[in-house]
């Protein structure tokens, strides 16, 4: 399986998490490298969500999670952050009832204003829809709107690893794009980007690995220039 | 919890209690009983008067115990019907109002006036949160003293009002201690009975799974009064008693520190639980008594009493007792169904009818999503119903609606062919419609088997007056209930669980506990909530053989799951929904071709 | 007589809608509804006249440890009765363990300090009559108050991130914020707000232990009525109250003004559970 040949930037091994007594997720592996994307795919159920809320750490989970050389098996989402992975849950939800700017300088809490003012011009520099609408109430924001502020919002802290939690739920297809060709030119700028998606084809076409999950497992894991990798994924999903 | 509700029913079909066992859950009371009967050998009037006000103040928490400890309604100014009472007897006894009355009926009087009040001071529980609700009480504790104060004509005012003296032979000293104290057994048996019923379960179930409740036929607003009531009279009859051993009676004696000490006496037994509270009860007022600096810090002991307990024993005496939980249960259970005893749980009547509920059209938007789109559905007798489709596609609000959470904006929903009202999602019950729920609805701290007798809740044909008094048509619906508990539970192969506390359960084994709760309503129709959600693969096979046996005896059944696979394979018919909208629907086979299913599902 | 209703039902609904913000405040941090806020309230009056009367502390000093001491009892209060019960699936427990704490202090304060009402002192020779500052430092202290809130959530970080948090706590831990330490913090703004309500008050209410159920009750009033969060809604609710409870008592007699609020409140309540402002109910199924 392809991987960087450095440590890779994030190296799950035998996780497990769940919701108290609800088993969701058993014995997951996985590995992302500095500046790859990889879509995490699988049928509604599978516990993807569930992955991404407990590799930052916003659920209790079991194993071990390796985060650029550190360990990070028992860290919560304010650690994560400092170190460099975010997390874009699902749903756009942003503080409808503060300013974008607002928004964007809680994600940067905890930097120096001035870092932080710096950051938030230049997540709002990926999207100029937004970015003319800085003094308006989030509330304001049509869904796709909220949908590019919450990811502006992951950008403010420069992310090593942008972890993105279905960004094209209830999105017209063109703001689809927008907010997939943004996951790209973070890949140029060297940030890696770990996304859960329904939009199988333009996940695939964005992406340069794949992991299936399904049942709570990994049952599938392949490099996007493999070919068949839609039945694969069939197969993968139905068993 | 187990203490007063297990053993009379948990052992129904298996072998009888020993005499042993027997003994071993009577102790307790013997103790209590003999120590009661032997105070007067002390010949201590001072251990009189502390005697006394444990036993009046364990009648008024005996009611309490009900509304806070099983209802779980936060009643902390419930000194409104002590005060209530006592002035009531009080003022009737003295004659200031009309003429003097005999105290007796006096009481009676009392009784009647606290268990009215009950029902006002209880009100607004039906609407009010939690701790909205703890305010309103509080205010009714403060207005009912500042009436007392007011009303100098009738109370005295500040200055008072005497009390009464019980004639012969509860008069003074020894004989109004047995008075007292035979009050307090009554008061005792008859909320230990309430306990044990139906109605003692169906109040546990309201305070700790409100839906599987209302599911089960529950109806909320009737039980919660009819305790009011009754907690109500019983405060008001301690009232009566209170004025008598005070002898005089002031607005000052009922203070706020008064209401929290019954409400922590209550916490500090447990809750769902009879002795607890009991031994609280005696413990608060025998306390300060022990040391006597210890008095002006009693309420400030309380108080830390209750931290404590709410912290670290949220339990209360009754976890502690609860030795029997603590044995550890074996670790690698399975779960093994036994689908062929179906026919006696389900004891469908030989003439019953293939019936079907049908949804034509259904729409409902929450806000202004679309949450089901001109929905047709239709759950017939005999066959499994398998309802797919992405997250947020309105699987279960379609559910929630045919259980009369939701009533749609327009189409219409028919069980057998005539309306099915909505918004009163406790009425299904009556209609055979039984269901689960996503995430398993339990009582922690009730056993398994109490938990599964829920569902028979509204088979029961004792009144609460008959309960209370241990009537003989309250054991027969009892045994009736626990036989058929029992039945249930080994049909979905619990049974060697029963009397173990729910919450101890591995998460499958609440899945199958709900199914047998659900079939306790012998339900012409079944609706499952994601089942297999959480379950092993093997558990997955055997809920499958378990809904197909169910629906084989007749039964309608609903099955909305994640689980492709398992949907295809037990379901005779297959609907696919995707935001709202009704996708694809026929039989297994055709939808796993149906190349857009495939797609939705996958995204594409 | 017009003058009096006015200015005392505007003083002490200042002090209602000050212990109503206090709940809010609270409430928006963690969703609990906390009893300590009527024991915020009697305790800036108590303290406030120990440290003035008692140990001859000048009131602006008395002031700063009063509010100081305030802080600190907020923080204990998280800490103690709110972050234990917050991991717990049983919602009722803060309910118990709030009010087990308030019982505490109040018990101790009454033991401690005596449980007669005690005098509190002129603060600033101003003023006569009904103009007389003890009307109208409570209200000088609830427009502060709100100046300083709107400061804070405007202007400051710090209170955009109390704004977040209490609209969305699921997403504000997603972004990183310090949930735990903004909390922290939100109680000892509370206990700050509390201890100023009950010290800005004490001239009419007096230093008196038995304030804390009355300020428990009649806080939660305007909170109920103007909808839970909203600062806006206690403010308006606390300030009619206060003065609708002076207008009764002048009309029909002390007594029964108190029950005349009570059940005008009560069948508000039962009319709108949600409060007049109304607020949306979760799904439960």
């Amino acid at each position: 399986m392809p991987t960087s040949a450095a440590d890779p930037l994030l190296e799950i091994k035998g996780l497990s998490a769940g919701y108290g007594k609800i088993g969701v997720l058993s014995g997951i592996d996985l590995t992302i490298g500095a500046g790859e994307i990889v879509a995490l795919l699988g049928p509604n159920g599978a516990g993807k969500s569930t992955l991404l809320k407990a590799i930052s750490g916003l659920l209790p989970r079991t194993g071990s999670i390796r985060f650029g050389g550190q360990d990070m098996s028992s860290a919560n989402p304010r650690d994560a952050v400092s170190a460099g992975l975010v997390h874009v849950v699902e749903g756009h939800r942003v503080f409808t009832q503060l300013s974008v700017t607002d928004n964007l300088m809680l994600a940067g809490y905890g930097m120096s204003g001035a870092d932080r003012a710096q950051r938030v011009e230049e997540a709002l520099s990926f999207f100029p829809e937004i970015a003319e609408k800085r003094h308006d109430r989030a509330v304001t924001l049509s869904g796709g709107q909220q949908q590019m502020l919450a990811v502006a919002q992951g950008l403010v802290r420069r992310p090593r690893l942008l972890m993105l939690d279905e960004p094209s739920a209830g999105l017209s297809p063109v703001l689809v794009d927008r907010v997939l060709t943004t996951a790209g030119q973070l890949r140029e700028a060297g940030t890696a980007v770990l996304l859960v998606e329904q939009l199988i084809d333009k996940a695939l076409k964005l992406a340069d690995r794949v992991y299936a999950l399904a049942r709570g497992s990994i049952v599938m894991e392949a490099s996007t220039k493999e070919a068949d990798l839609h039945n694969r994924l069939e197969r993968a999903y139905f068993g | 919890m187990t203490d007063v509700t297990a053993p009379s029913q948990s052992k129904r079909t298996r072998a009888a209690p020993s005499l042993l066992a027997r003994l071993e859950h009577a102790a307790p009371w013997l103790a209590l009983a003999i120590i009661g009967v032997a105070l007067p050998l002390f010949d201590d009037s001072y251990i009189g008067v502390i005697a006394q006000r444990a036993c009046i103040y364990w009648i008024l928490c005996a009611g309490l115990n009900l509304v806070v400890g099983y209802a779980g309604q936060i009643a902390i100014g419930w000194v409104a019907l002590l005060t209530l009472g006592a002035y009531s007897t009080a003022v009737l006894t003295a004659g200031k109002v009309m003429d003097a009355w005999n105290p007796y009926l006096a009481l009676l009087a009392s009784g009647v006036l606290g268990g009215a009040f009950g029902v006002i001071v209880g009100l607004p529980a039906l609407r009010l949160r939690t701790f909205y609700f703890a305010m309103t009480t509080l205010g009714f504790a403060t207005i009912v003293t500042q009436v007392a104060l007011a009303w100098t004509e009738v109370t005295g005012g500040g200055v008072g009002t005497p009390g009464p003296e019980f004639p012969w032979p509860f008069n003074p000293e020894w004989g109004f201690y047995y008075f007292c104290l035979l009050l307090a057994a009554l008061a005792t048996w008859m909320t230990a009975n309430i306990a044990s019923s139906r109605y003692g379960r169906a109040l546990i179930a309201i305070r700790d799974a409100e839906v599987a409740a209302e599911a089960s036929g529950i109806a909320k607003p009737r039980l919660l009064m009819t305790v009011f009531v009754f907690a109500g009279a019983l405060a008001g009859v301690a009232g009566g008693l209170f004025s008598s051993l005070q002898s005089y009676i002031t607005p000052d004696a009922f203070t706020f520190d008064l209401s929290v000490l019954f409400f922590i006496a209550i916490l500090i037994g447990g809750r769902g639980s009879i002795l607890g509270p009991l031994l609280g009860t005696i413990l608060l007022t025998v306390l300060p008594e022990f040391a006597a600096p210890l008095v002006a810090w009693s309420t400030f002991l309380y108080a830390a009493l209750l931290l404590v307990i709410v912290l670290v024993i949220p339990g209360g005496i009754a976890d502690l007792l609860d030795y029997k939980n603590r044995r550890p249960l074996q670790q690698h259970r399975e779960i093994v169904a036994r689908p062929e005893l179906l026919a006696r749980v389900l004891d469908r009547s030989k003439d019953a009818k293939p019936g079907a509920i049908e949804l034509k059209d259904i729409s409902l938007h929450f806000g202004g999503v679309r949450a089901i789109d001109g929905l047709d559905l239709a759950i017939r007798s005999g066959e499994v119903h398998g309802l797919i489709g992405p997250n947020g596609s309105g699987k279960t609000t379609t559910l929630n609606v045919i259980s009369g959470y939701y009533a749609p904006r327009s189409g219409t929903a028919t069980l057998n062919g005539a309306p099915l009202p909505f918004g009163a999602p406790h009425t299904r019950a009556r209609y055979r419609i039984a269901r689960t729920f996503q995430t398993p609805r339990l009582i922690g701290g009730a056993s398994v088997l109490q938990n599964v007798m829920i569902g028979g809740t509204i088979d029961g044909h004792a009144g609460f007056s008959e309960a209370m008094l241990s009537l003989p048509r309250h054991h027969r619906d009892e045994k009736a209930l626990g036989d058929a508990a029992m039945i249930a539970l080994q049909t979905v192969g619990l049974e060697t669980l029963a009397d173990v506390r729910a919450d101890r359960l591995q998460h499958s084994e609440l899945r199958f506990m709900e199914i047998a709760r659900a079939l306790m309503l012998r339900p012409a129709f079944l609706m499952l909530d994601e089942p297999a959600a959480g379950l092993s693969a093997e558990e997955i096979r055997r809920l499958g053989a378990l809904i197909k046996a169910i629906s084989r005896e007749g039964v309608g059944v609903l099955l909305v799951e994640h689980h492709a696979d398992m949907i295809f394979d037990v379901s005779d018919r297959v609907t696919v929904l995707n935001l709202g909208k009704m996708l694809a629907a026929g039989t297994p086979d055709e939808i796993r071709s149906h190349r857009e299913v495939v797609n939705a599902y996958l995204g594409g | 007589m017009l003058q009096s209703i006015v200015s005392y039902g505007l003083a002490v609904g200042a002090v209602y809608a000050l212990i109503g913000i206090t709940y809010n405040v609270m409430f928006s941090a963690s969703r609990v509804f906390s009893f300590t806020a009527g024991m915020l309230g009697m305790l800036g009056g108590v303290l406030g006249a120990l440290f003035i009367n008692k140990l001859g502390l000048p009131a602006i000093v008395g002031l700063v440890v009063v509010l100081a001491g305030g802080a600190v009892l907020g923080v204990v209060t998280e800490f103690i009765a709110v972050r234990p019960v917050l991991k717990s699936i049983e919602q009722h427990l803060y309910v118990l363990s709030t009010l087990a704490f308030a019982l505490l202090v109040q018990q101790f304060t009454a033991i401690e300090w005596g449980t007669d009402a005690q005098p509190f002192p002129r603060l600033i020779p101003i003023g006569e009559g009904w103009l007389d500052q003890k009307f109208w430092l409570p209200m000088l202290a609830c427009a502060l108050t709100i100046v300083g809130l709107e400061f804070l959530y405007r202007r400051t970080l710090v209170g955009r991130a109390f704004l977040a948090i209490a609209e969305d706590s699921y997403a504000a831990r997603a972004l990183g914020l310090p949930e735990t330490r903004l909390r922290i913090a939100s109680y000892a703004l509370a206990g700050v707000i509390g201890t100023l309500a009950g010290f800005a008050g004490a001239q009419i209410l007096l230093a008196f232990f038995g304030n804390q159920a009355i300020l428990n009750f009649y806080g939660f009033v305007p909170v109920a009525l103007g909808g839970m969060g909203s600062n806006r809604g206690a403010v308006i609710g606390g300030l009619a109250l206060g003065v609708f409870q002076q207008a009764a008592n002048f009309l029909v007699g002390g007594i029964f003004a108190s029950v005349a609020v009570f059940v005008v409140f009560i069948i508000i309540l039962l009319l709108r559970p949600e409060g007049l402002a109304g607020a949306s109910t979760a799904r439960r199924v």
